[in-house]
């Protein structure tokens, strides 16, 4: 039995061993298909590979032209963003100088050099106001007058200023009444600056005798509607010359004290007839006026306080002038003034004397006037339980006060005839509000005296409403003597009372 | 002679009248300034003495210029105080 096994292993293995060449022989040639085959798929991977390798190199190179595009892209944004925060600046730089507005000193230079060096500028001030004055009665010889006039003043002044050392101004008065309108010259004249200490004028100009004519008569630096008698009705000294001043003014202390002078000569006294006469209150007809003789004048200022010293401003004053106005005879006059600011208040007066030789023996006419006259802002008042509207309005008040008076020892006929003005019936019309229109009817009074009382309200600066009632003092009227030399006893002069109010730009 | 005074006289105006307007060109900027707060000082001051004073935005910087020449002429102030009022009321536009 065993021995049949073993001969059924050895045919086994046997037969294992047959079959195993054979299968190597069908392998070998099933072998040679696959490797042709395994060639061409290597092949075809070969050529795939190299399409590959060159789809991979062109996608490189597109890869890195995209990135190449992309940091210029980049580079282009952070360039936009750069510009558009720069220009987003500038617009609010820009948005920001438009609500500034403009640059006040670059619009300056510009509208300077636009305008040229050459340059005009009209100022001045107008006015139109109304007047109520009756009188109690005549005067001997003259009806009792009545006013109830409006009236309307413009005087405009044209400065021309070519460089900073040469200017002219002019001013000219037009005024219109019930009575009459008049146009006038009131000053033409020609500045020269050489020195910081000299100023040369020369031209047709208000007498710098004391401070009225020159400095307070415009309308609204004058407080009162009227002038104060001396510089008024019945002036004292002429208003006006034609000729040249020698000017000048200079620090002698501190800050605030300083001294100046005025010097000038011109045609002589003027009045308004070459024979008895008063004074010409026409700066044309002193112009014109041919008085045989020339005048000089002086007139010199200081002022003590030292603005540190929180004194007020104090300026003392004094003037003369002096010329022959009719052939031999002389008109010698002086004045003394006086006028101090310290915050709301303000205070001036003046004393001036004159004296006029006369013709064929008669008396000589020797005049004096004064006037002092003071006024407080009421800018801090507040009354305590009224409204702030109320309050705002009583802080816009100025009272004033002023006493003025004319002593005069020889009156004329012209003295009427030319100090007439506004409502008085007068032809010269123009020129009285240079110094103040004056509704005094103490006119034909030689020895007036006159209180004035005002308010005033200030709209601006510059702007005023005034309100003025003038109480007449009586005296007695003295002599009145007539063009013809005859005298006349004036007798007593009667009481009246004036109201004037009058709407004042200074522009 | 006489020929030798009057040119004299006029050599010293003129020289005169340059110096004023070069004086004007050449101020610094600190001058100015302390020439503006002298003239804020004056400025109520002087002005009041005689009217109101008025403010420096009434008037254009080229107006005022003219106006205190004729200021000047009135009032004979020192030239130097006219000269701190007109920067104040110029520079207190802006």
């Amino acid at each position: 039995m065993r021995g049949k096994r073993n001969v059924w292993r050895a045919i086994l293995v046997a037969a294992i061993f047959l079959a195993a060449p054979l299968r190597c022989l069908a392998a070998e040639s099933s072998g040679h298909e696959s490797l042709s085959e395994i060639r061409n798929e290597i092949h075809q991977l070969e050529a795939d590979r190299a399409r590959d390798l060159q789809l991979m190199e062109r996608l490189e190179k597109r890869v890195d032209q995209l990135e190449s595009e992309n940091a210029q892209l980049k580079a282009a944004n952070a360039q936009i963003k750069s510009d558009a925060t720069e220009a987003t600046q500038q617009v609010k730089t820009l948005q920001a100088q438009v609500e500034s507005g403009p640059n006040p000193k670059a619009m300056a230079s510009a509208v300077s050099s636009y305008l040229g060096t050459h340059s005009f500028t009209v100022t001045g001030s107008a006015g139109v106001g109304f007047i109520y004055d009756q009188q109690s009665s005549g005067y001997t010889g003259f009806p009792n007058q009545t006013q109830n006039d409006f009236f309307l003043d413009w005087e405009p002044m044209v400065l021309y200023r070519p460089n900073d050392w040469m200017m002219f101004e002019g001013v000219m008065s037009a005024a219109f009444g019930q009575s009459g309108t008049g146009v006038d010259l009131s000053t033409a004249l020609f500045y020269l600056f050489p020195f910081d200490k000299l100023t040369l004028a020369g031209g047709l100009f208000d007498q710098p005798f004391g401070d009225w004519y020159e400095d307070q008569s415009p309308m609204w630096v004058n407080r009162f509607v009227t002038a104060p008698l001396p510089y008024g009705v019945e002036p004292v000294v002429p208003p006006a010359e034609m000729g040249l001043q020698a000017r000048g003014g200079l620090q002698w202390g501190d800050l605030g004290q300083d001294f100046d002078y005025t010097i000038w000569g011109g045609q002589g006294p003027s009045y308004s007839e070459n024979v008895l006469g008063a004074v010409s209150t026409s700066p044309t007809a002193a112009a014109n006026k041919q008085t045989n003789g020339k005048s000089m004048g002086a007139r010199f200022r200081v002022y003590p306080f030292p603005l540190d010293a929180n004194l007020g401003r104090l300026e003392l004053g004094a003037s003369t002038y002096n010329g022959k106005w009719l052939s031999g005879n002389w008109l010698t006059s002086w004045g003394l003034d006086f006028a101090y600011l310290n915050g709301n208040l303000q205070a001036r007066g003046e004393f001036l004397r004159s004296y006029r030789q006369m013709p064929n023996g008669l008396p000589q006419d020797n005049r004096e006037g004064w006037y002092v006259q003071a006024g407080y802002f009421l800018s801090d008042l507040k009354l305590p339980g009224a409204p702030d509207q109320v309050n705002q309005y009583l802080s816009r008040l100025e009272p004033l006060i002023r006493y003025s008076g004319v002593n005069q020892h020889f009156v004329a006929i012209d003295d009427v005839k030319g100090a007439t003005g506004i409502g008085l019936g007068g032809v010269q019309v123009g020129f009285i509000p240079d110094f103040g229109l004056n509704g005094s009817p103490a006119l034909f009074a030689p020895h007036s005296r006159e209180v004035a009382l005002g308010l005033d309200y200030w709209i601006a600066p510059s702007i005023v409403w005034q309100n003025e009632f003038d109480i007449e003092l009586p005296h007695a009227g003295g002599t009145f003597v007539k063009a013809d030399g005859t005298t006349v006893g004036v007798g007593a002069t009667p009481n009246d009372h004036a109201f004037l109010s009058q709407f004042t730009i200074g522009f | 002679m006489k020929r030798l005074v009057v040119t004299l006289i006029l050599a010293t105006v003129m020289s005169g009248l340059c110096s004023v307007a070069a004086c004007a060109e050449q101020m610094t900027q600190a001058e100015r300034r302390k020439l503006f707060q002298t003239g804020a000082k004056l400025w109520p001051v002087y002005c009041a003495q005689c009217h109101n004073a008025r403010p420096g935005s009434e008037f254009a910087p080229y107006q005022w210029d003219q106006i205190i020449m004729h200021m000047r002429g009135l009032s004979n102030m020192p030239a130097e105080d006219a000269r701190a009022i007109v920067e104040y009321l110029k520079g207190g536009r802006e």
